[in-house]
């Protein structure tokens, strides 16, 4: 084959492969860039060409990418980046309709990225970006792992209400901690405690308390919304609800939710309080990125607000 | 067996704690958590004797005592080897997890998890030969890393070397949150690449020394 | 950076567990400025007391290092004295050491030590 009838050849082979090609020059400008990076960043090769790396990707300057490509292009090593270990880090998309209206990481493709060096014979190293999508595959492990959670949450439910005991919070707990301190996010905690529940035990026996505490569990926990959010018990009477990516206005909306439809319930109590139902009591404790607390912080906060509740006359919420 | 000068000793761990240390950084940004890694000490022993080191000092309880997770990745230049991190398989996974930020059961190791495993080895070791390169002002090749499960002997000797072929090997001490996880990094080296070693650490300390 | 050294002879004191790193501080610090002293101690408990005995202008402490460790042993030298330049060393630089470095006033440079990065620690006690 002529060696021009190559290089058509091997254009052609670089623009037909299904995953993204980046070739960065020694100054980390671009030289060369294939369709499948047209098609998911966005970028023509007429704007991607002899542009550098961080104009178009301003983002990744002082990142595992942009430390990779030094790796490969000072040191001649090259770097894996897991899909795992980072989320998405280039703005690539199915199409443009969804680049037009995402919002965050979830809607960008989910990306395995290789950085190469590349000699060339003639001139200082260049390196190569090669990034694979991989949504398939994480999408594939969410479903393992959501089943292998159910299949494990026999060890993590209690034994009484069936929802979260008290070692599923410990561990979701520290999950969730973990994610709103590694993404800025803000974490809300309620803690919910029955009102008068012992005077409930010893006035109508404790058959009946075990029968509202099943009752409150199944009614509150069926509020929740999200796949992310928990409410587990948290002890005797007291309940703990996790809600992550929610804020103090919208943890405080969710408590007086729940505090209504506990009231609701309308569980006969002539031996609480006024309202003559079972009613409950609700600390309500955020973490927010800006304030960051520890988990025992988080929890103690809202217990202090529990006992503001309980305090300031029960059936009630208090942040 | 190879023996090396206390200063000599001396040379290498610093330079060898340099590069964990920054692979601590790197590893510190992608987690948004505090990460710590050193590296204690070094030795020098042959590739069977590592192996039976590796299998009694990472067993672990579990159904396979002698199973290990290991990266690796081999490098070729002004030496060659074959680097390779290693850690007790239930240890690799409580890393990963503590990485990635997952509550995942014990037993399962998946694909991703394994990249994430590759991952971590690839930062871990490319900051470990890369210090030794620079400092050494060497040029080296690498390859892009590759995991492996099995027993200390299977995983040392992936790499095709002979079983006397030396080992150098580090202890590494890794911290998150509170969390302390002890693994190995090992070095397989020939006649050659051993020599070329020693030649180079005692250039470096020549160096220190105001001699060069 | 003058070619002639600095009118005043100033003391340095290297804390690193390493003597390697030690030698190669010193012989950069001696290269830089030829009239100054340079002192020496291995471990964070060591440099509290060579720091009363030398009266260092500068100390450069290794922050990974067993026993006492450099940062602790830093926070000891600063409240012994508030001006004393400080600066750690580490290969390990993130946001947990800048913050505590910047909390007790202490400098931090990046390892490893180079000769450069040397002069602009000795600028910090004016050489």
């Amino acid at each position: 084959m002529a060696q021009e009838q190559l290089l058509a050849l091997l254009h052609s082979v670089l623009n037909a492969v299904t995953l993204g090609a980046v070739v960065l020059d020694h100054e980390r400008r671009v030289v060369l860039w294939n369709d499948w990076m047209t098609k998911h960043a966005g970028i023509t090769p007429a704007q991607a060409l002899g542009a550098e790396f961080f104009a178009l990707f301003p983002a990744l300057r002082g990142g595992r990418v942009d430390a990779a490509i030094g790796q490969a292009l000072y040191n001649h090593f090259p770097s894996l980046l897991s899909q795992s270990l980072n989320k998405a880090p280039f703005p690539l998309y199915a199409n443009a309709a969804v680049a037009a209206v995402a919002t965050d990481l979830h809607d960008r493709l989910q990306q395995a990225v290789a950085v190469t060096p590349v000699d060339l014979a003639g001139a200082p190293r260049h390196c190569l970006i090669q990034i694979s999508d991989v949504s398939i595959a994480v999408g594939r492990e969410k479903l393992l792992r959501e089943q292998t959670m159910v299949l494990r949450s026999q060890t993590f439910s209690d034994g009484l209400t069936g929802i979260a005991n008290r070692r599923h919070f410990d561990v979701a707990m520290e999950r969730e901690h973990r994610r709103a301190r590694r993404h800025g996010t803000p974490l809300s905690l309620l803690m919910i405690d029955i009102d008068h529940f012992k005077a409930y035990n010893d006035h109508y026996g404790h058959q009946k308390g075990d029968g509202c505490l099943i009752q409150v569990a199944a009614a509150l926990s069926a509020m929740l919304k999200r796949s992310a959010d928990l409410m587990a018990r948290y002890g005797g009477e007291e309940f703990a609800m996790i809600l992550p990516d929610t804020d103090t206005a919208q943890a405080m909306q969710m408590a007086e939710t729940i505090r209504a439809r506990a009231q609701q319930l309308a569980i006969p109590h002539a031996h609480g309080g006024d309202a003559g139902v079972v009613t409950v009591s609700i600390g309500v404790a955020t973490r927010h990125a800006d304030a960051p607390i520890g988990i025992e912080g988080l929890i103690g906060a809202a217990d202090r607000a529990l006992y503001q509740a309980k305090r300031r006359g029960r059936n009630r919420v208090e942040v | 067996m190879v023996e090396l000068s206390e200063l000599e000793n001396d040379a290498l761990i610093e330079i060898f704690n340099i590069g964990v240390g920054q692979a601590a950084a790197s590893m510190s940004a992608l987690v948004n958590e505090e990460v710590r890694m050193s590296v204690p000490s070094i030795s020098f022993i042959n590739r069977t004797e590592a192996a039976r080191l590796l299998g009694s000092r990472l067993a672990s309880e579990a159904d396979a005592p002698d199973r290990i997770c290991g990266v690796s990745q081999h490098y070729e230049g002004a030496f060659d080897t074959d680097a390779i991190l290693m850690f007790p398989e239930d240890k690799s996974l409580e890393l990963v997890r503590l990485m990635v930020g997952e509550t995942v059961p014990l037993q399962e190791l998946t694909d991703m998890e394994q990249e994430a495993m590759c991952e971590i080895g690839n930062i871990i070791l490319n900051a470990c030969i890369g210090t030794l390169a620079n400092v050494f002002q060497q040029e080296l090749r690498g390859s892009l890393p590759e995991y492996h499960v099995g027993t200390s002997v299977e995983i040392l000797g992936a790499s095709g070397s002979e079983p006397d072929s030396v080992v150098l090997m580090l202890h590494i001490d890794f911290a998150l949150d509170k969390h302390q996880i002890l693994g190995y990094v090992a070095f397989v080296l020939d006649v050659s690449a051993l020599h070329d070693l020693k030649e180079q650490i005692n250039h470096y300390i020549a160096r220190a020394m105001g001699q060069a | 950076m003058t070619d002639a050294p600095s009118a005043q002879a100033k003391t340095v004191l290297i804390v690193d567990d390493s003597r390697v790193s030690r030698m190669m501080a010193r012989q950069y610090i001696l290269h830089l400025q030829p009239g100054w002293t340079v002192v020496e101690a291995a471990t964070g408990e060591e440099s509290l007391d060579k720091a009363r005995e030398a009266q260092p202008d500068l100390v450069l402490m290794d922050v990974n290092m067993p026993g006492m460790g450099g940062i602790a042993a830093a926070e000891q030298l600063r409240r012994e004295s508030a001006t004393l330049p400080i600066s750690l060393l580490t290969a390990n630089v993130q946001s947990a050491t800048r913050e505590r470095a910047e909390a007790l006033s202490l400098h931090f440079m990046e390892k490893p030590i180079t000769e450069a990065r040397i002069a602009q620690l000795l600028a910090l006690a004016g050489g």
